[in-house]
C-alpha cells in the first residue's frame, strides 16, 4: 500500500465574501501511515477540510501537498484518494463486486487483476461471500465495510473517512471502530478521519486535531490532548473537566516526570492560589509565576475525603448530588459559588449522601494550567 | 390459583383461542378498507369500465354510411382496417410519431429535470412551477401558437429568410414534422413531471463517490447519473408516447388535414362519417398499441429495479 505524507498549508474556505471563513488558514501535517482524526462540533470546518483534501470542494486559499506535490488544482478524479462517505454512497444499480471494482475499472486495470483485487478487498472486510448481493440487501455495517473495501482496493494515496460510523448503532460502532483501525494498520494507509465523537477519536487516532470555528485548537496524540489540553475548549470538548481560576504564586522546579511542553521546555510544578480557597499544587508551562490562569482537573482525578485529614485539608464543600451508575459514582460538590464534579470507581464502602461535607484535593500533576488561553483577570 | 390465572388472562378463556382477537381486528380492518374504496370503484365503473365495454361491444357491430348501426356480432370493422394498407400505414405512422416525439421530448426535458432535481436553490419550487406552467394554457392555444411560429410567414421562416439562410420558406406546418415539433413542446411539462418523480435515487454523494474513484465528468454521467435516472426516463417516455398517440388536436391543427394518425381517423369516423363500429375498432387497435408499449415498459423497469 502506498504511504503518503499529507501537508496542508494555510488552507482557507470562505463560502461567501464577508462571511466568517469555514476553515481559517489551517495548517497541519499527517505522517505516513498515520490515522489522524479531525474532531470538533458540527460547523467547526472539519468536513469542509476533508472535502477540500478530497478535491470535492475548491479552497479559497492555501494549498494541499501530498508527497511534496501540490495537488490543490488537481481535479478529484486525478487525486487517487479513497473516500468513505457518511451515507456510504454505494451505487444502488450495481452489486457488491461491481461497486468495489468501480475504481479499478476507471483505472483500466485488466479484468483478471480486477477480479483478483476485488476478491482480496472483500476478504479483507470479511464479506467475500456477499460479492453478488445487491447493495440494498446489505445491513448498515455491511454497507460500511463495502464502502471501505471500495475505497481501499484502488490503493489510494490517502484514505478519507467522513463520519463513517455515525449511521451505525452503538454496538456496531464499537466493532467497526476496531475493525477500521486494524485494517488501517494492516494496510498502513495514511488516513484522515472526520468525527464529532471524542471516544472514536481517542480510540482510533494516532493524532487528533481538535477543531473549533475553522481553526485547529490543538493537534496532538490522544493522551496529550486529554492530559494536557491547550485551551479550555479542548479540555471541555474531550472528556469532562472542572475549571478553576488560579493565581500562580511560586515555581517549585521541574516536574518529576519531566514531561516536556510543545516548546521543548520541561513542565514546572507550581504553587497556585485557587479562588482564595487555599494554596494547592499544579503543573504548567514555564514562566507562569505571577499570572492568573485557568486550572483544569478531570473529575476522576479529584480526591474526595469525607473528613478533614491531617495537614492536607483540601477545599471544603458540600455534596449536592450523587449519581450512581454501578461501575462509577459521581458527586457534585458545591464549593462556594461553583459546583465541581468528581468521579470514582465504586467500592463496597458506603456511598455518601447529599448534604454530607466533603474535602477536595488533587495531585499537583493532575491539575493543569491551560497554556493556550490568555490570562484571566484575577478574581 | 388456577382461577386467578384465568381472570388475569382473559385472552385464554374458551372461545378466545390465541390470535383470534387479531383475526377479528383484521376482518374489521378489511371491511373498512373496502368501504373506503367503494366510491372510487363506482366512479371508475361508470366513467371507465362501462364505456370501454360499450366501445368494445360497438366494435363488433356492423356500421354503414350515414350512421346506420346494425346490431350483431361481426368482425367487419376489424377486417376492413387490417386488410387495408392505408390503415396499416396510419397505425405505423402513429407509432413512429409517438416514438419520435417521446425520444426527442425526453431528451430535451432531461437536462431541465436533472437541474430541477439537483438544485438546492431556494427558488426550486418556483422553478418547477415555471417548468410546468405551460399546462395552464390549453393544448389548442399552444398548437395555434406553433402554427403562427412555424407557418410560411412565421417567426422561424421569416428569421431564416432575413438571415439569408433560405430563399423559400421551409415547410414546417401541415405535415408530420410540424405535428412532432408541436407535440414535443406540448408534452414537455408532462415529461418533466414524470421524470422528476423517478429521479429519487439520484444522490450527489454517489456522483462525488464516482469522481473520487477516478471517474471523469463524462464517466460519472454514463456510469452513475444515467443508469440511476433511467427508470424516470422510461416513465417520462411512456407518458409522452401515450399522450402523443392519443391526442388528435395537434395532429388535426398542425397537420392541416394531411397528417393521418389513429386518433384523427377515429375522430373523423366518429363525427364525420358517423361509422361508430369502425371508430370503435380503431380505438381497440390503438388500445392494443398502448398495451404493447406498457408491457415492454413494465418488463424494462422490472429489469432495472431487480
Amino acid at each position: 500500500m502506498n504511504q503518503s505524507k499529507l501537508s496542508i498549508v494555510d488552507l482557507t474556505k470562505r463560502y461567501a465574501p464577508g462571511l466568517d471563513p469555514a476553515v481559517d488558514k489551517l495548517s497541519m501535517e499527517v505522517e505516513e501511515g498515520h490515522l489522524v482524526a479531525l474532531l470538533g462540533p458540527s460547523g467547526c470546518g472539519k468536513t469542509t477540510t476533508l472535502r477540500m483534501v478530497a478535491g470535492l470542494m475548491d479552497p479559497t486559499a492555501g494549498s494541499i501537498i501530498v508527497d511534496g506535490r501540490d495537488i490543490t488544482q488537481t481535479p478529484v478524479n486525478k487525486r487517487g484518494m479513497g473516500m468513505v462517505f457518511q451515507s456510504y454512497a454505494l451505487f444502488p444499480h450495481m452489486d457488491v463486486a461491481q461497486n468495489v471494482a468501480f475504481g479499478l475499472q476507471m483505472r483500466r486495470v485488466p479484468p483478471a487483476e480486477q477480479s483478483r483485487r476485488v476478491a482480496a478487498a472483500l476478504d479483507m472486510v470479511k464479506l467475500g461471500h456477499l460479492a453478488k448481493r445487491k447493495v440494498r440487501e446489505l445491513s448498515g455495517g455491511q454497507q460500511q465495510r463495502i464502502a471501505l473495501a471500495r475505497a481501499l482496493v484502488v490503493e489510494p494515496t490517502l484514505l478519507l473517512l467522513d463520519e463513517p460510523l455515525s449511521n451505525l448503532d452503538a454496538k456496531l460502532r464499537e466493532t467497526m471502530r476496531s475493525e477500521i483501525r486494524s485494517i488501517q494498520q494492516r494496510t498502513r494507509a495514511t488516513t484522515l478521519f472526520v468525527t464529532h465523537d471524542q471516544d472514536e477519536a481517542l480510540d482510533m487516532a494516532d493524532r487528533i486535531a481538535v477543531m473549533n470555528g475553522g481553526l485547529i485548537e490543538q493537534y496532538d496524540s490522544p493522551s496529550v490532548i486529554y492530559e494536557r489540553p491547550n485551551t479550555r475548549f479542548v479540555a471541555d470538548f474531550i472528556g469532562q473537566a472542572n475549571f478553576l481560576t488560579a493565581s500562580v504564586v511560586a515555581d517549585n522546579g521541574p516536574t518529576a516526570s519531566g514531561g516536556a511542553t510543545a516548546g521543548g521546555a520541561s513542565e514546572r510544578n507550581y504553587t497556585v492560589d485557587v479562588d482564595g480557597l487555599g494554596r494547592y499544587g499544579a503543573t504548567g508551562h514555564p514562566g507562569f509565576v505571577g499570572s492568573t490562569r485557568e486550572l483544569v482537573v478531570r473529575p476522576h482525578r479529584l480526591r474526595v475525603s469525607l473528613e478533614a485529614r491531617g495537614g492536607e485539608a483540601g477545599i471544603a464543600g458540600t455534596i449536592v448530588g450523587v449519581s450512581y451508575t454501578g461501575d462509577t459514582v459521581g458527586f457534585s460538590v458545591r464549593v462556594g459559588e461553583r459546583t465541581l464534579q468528581a468521579q470514582f470507581m465504586t467500592s463496597s464502602a458506603a456511598v455518601p449522601r447529599p448534604g454530607d461535607s466533603a474535602y477536595l484535593s488533587w495531585n499537583p500533576s493532575d491539575a493543569y494550567l491551560l497554556p493556550g488561553n490568555p490570562e484571566v483577570a484575577a478574581a | 390459583m388456577t382461577t386467578t390465572q384465568t381472570q388475569e388472562r382473559p385472552g385464554l378463556r374458551a372461545g378466545n383461542t390465541p390470535g383470534s382477537l387479531e383475526k377479528a381486528k383484521a376482518r374489521r380492518d378489511r371491511r373498512t378498507y373496502t368501504a373506503l374504496l367503494i366510491p372510487a370503484i363506482l366512479g371508475l365503473l361508470v366513467s371507465f369500465v362501462l364505456p370501454l365495454a360499450y366501445m368494445i361491444r360497438m366494435s363488433f357491430n356492423h356500421g354503414e354510411a350515414d350512421g346506420v348501426i346494425i346490431e350483431g356480432f361481426t368482425l367487419d370493422s376489424y377486417i376492413q382496417p387490417l386488410s387495408d394498407p392505408f390503415y396499416w400505414k396510419v397505425t405505423l405512422d402513429t407509432f413512429q410519431m409517438g416514438v419520435v416525439v417521446g425520444v426527442v421530448c425526453v431528451a430535451l426535458s432531461y437536462p431541465i429535470t436533472l437541474f430541477l432535481a439537483r438544485t438546492t436553490s431556494k427558488y426550486k419550487s418556483a422553478l418547477l412551477a415555471i417548468a410546468i406552467a405551460p399546462l395552464l394554457t390549453s393544448a389548442v392555444v399552444r398548437t395555434y401558437g406553433w402554427m403562427v411560429i412555424l407557418g410560411s410567414n412565421g417567426l422561424v421562416n421569416s428569421s431564416l429568410e432575413a438571415l439569408g439562410l433560405i430563399s423559400a420558406p421551409l415547410k414546417l406546418t401541415n405535415n408530420m414534422l410540424g405535428v412532432q415539433i408541436g407535440l414535443v413542446e406540448i408534452s414537455m411539462p408532462y415529461a418533466i413531471l414524470a421524470m422528476i418523480s423517478g429521479f429519487g435515487r439520484l444522490n450527489p454523494q454517489l456522483e462525488e463517490a464516482a469522481g473520487s474513484l477516478g471517474a471523469s465528468k463524462f464517466q460519472i454521467f454514463t456510469k452513475v447519473t444515467l443508469p440511476l435516472t433511467l427508470p424516470g426516463v422510461l416513465t417520462g417516455f411512456l407518458m409522452v408516447f401515450v399522450l402523443s398517440i392519443s391526442t388528435f388536436i395537434t395532429p388535426t391543427l398542425l397537420g392541416g388535414g394531411s397528417v393521418q394518425v389513429l386518433a384523427t381517423e377515429i375522430y373523423d369516423q366518429t363525427t364525420g362519417l358517423l361509422n361508430w363500429p369502425f371508430a370503435a375498432a380503431l380505438s381497440v387497435i390503438l388500445l392494443v398499441l398502448f398495451g404493447a408499449v406498457v408491457a415492454v415498459y413494465q418488463r424494462l423497469t422490472k429489469k432495472l429495479g431487480g
